[in-house]
């Protein structure tokens, strides 16, 4: 089982690309939690993910997410091309592979 | 996604990209880095007024008569749009006076 969490300012249109995500994990077959919660939220739910993916609004917060997180996870920015087509594939796909060469 | 769904997500990918910018400009100016503040200032410009133009196509589509159906998504889009043009306004400004109180 693989743990993808999602971060932005209220979680709001993250949600909504979460949402996509899982309809095609769903469809895929694939066994993946994925979360999405406001920059505030990061310190209670870090531990549990593989990934962490900041949306592109919060970008500038990458530093600071990895020293939270003790470098011990890869951290990511959403690609914005992706993020404003809600693109949930690419946004997946791009995160397993990351997961993977980790891995 | 099409339609309204996609014009909103533009908008907040757009805008939210500025916003990186602009705090990564801020940034630079207080490690005294003027020179990548500014481009950094330029870089968030342009996100922004890429958000700009998609916000104004569905306003002058308004006024030619074909209206966009209301959604949270899309008043979500301009409540960013929205902070991020007053956060560049602010930014902007304290990266100024920065530059002119270290230098007095």
């Amino acid at each position: 089982m693989k743990n993808i969490l999602l971060v932005c300012n209220q979680g709001m249109s993250t949600s909504f690309l979460v949402e996509k995500m899982k309809t095609v994990a769903k469809n895929e077959n694939l066994a993946i939690h994925i979360w999405a919660v406001s920059d505030a939220e990061l310190n209670d739910n870090w531990e549990q993910a593989d990934i962490i993916l900041l949306g592109p609004q919060v970008g500038y917060l990458k530093a600071n997410t990895e020293k939270v997180v003790q470098h011990s996870k890869p951290v990511e920015v959403i690609d914005f091309v992706d993020y404003g087509r809600a693109n949930g594939k690419a946004v997946l796909d791009k995160a397993l592979k990351i997961i993977e060469a980790k891995g | 996604m099409e339609g309204n769904e996609l014009i909103a997500f533009q908008i907040i990918s757009n805008v939210g990209m500025a916003k990186s910018k602009f705090i990564a400009g801020l940034n630079f100016a207080k490690l005294n880095d003027y020179v990548n503040a500014e481009a950094a200032i330029i870089e968030g410009q342009t996100f922004l007024t890429a958000g700009h133009k998609i916000h104004s196509d569905i306003i002058q589509q308004e006024a030619q008569g074909h209206k966009t159906e209301f959604s949270l998504l899309l008043m979500h889009a301009e409540d960013q749009f929205m902070t991020v043009e007053t956060l560049k306004l602010i930014i902007v400004e304290l990266i100024a006076m920065r530059k002119e109180f270290i230098r007095v």
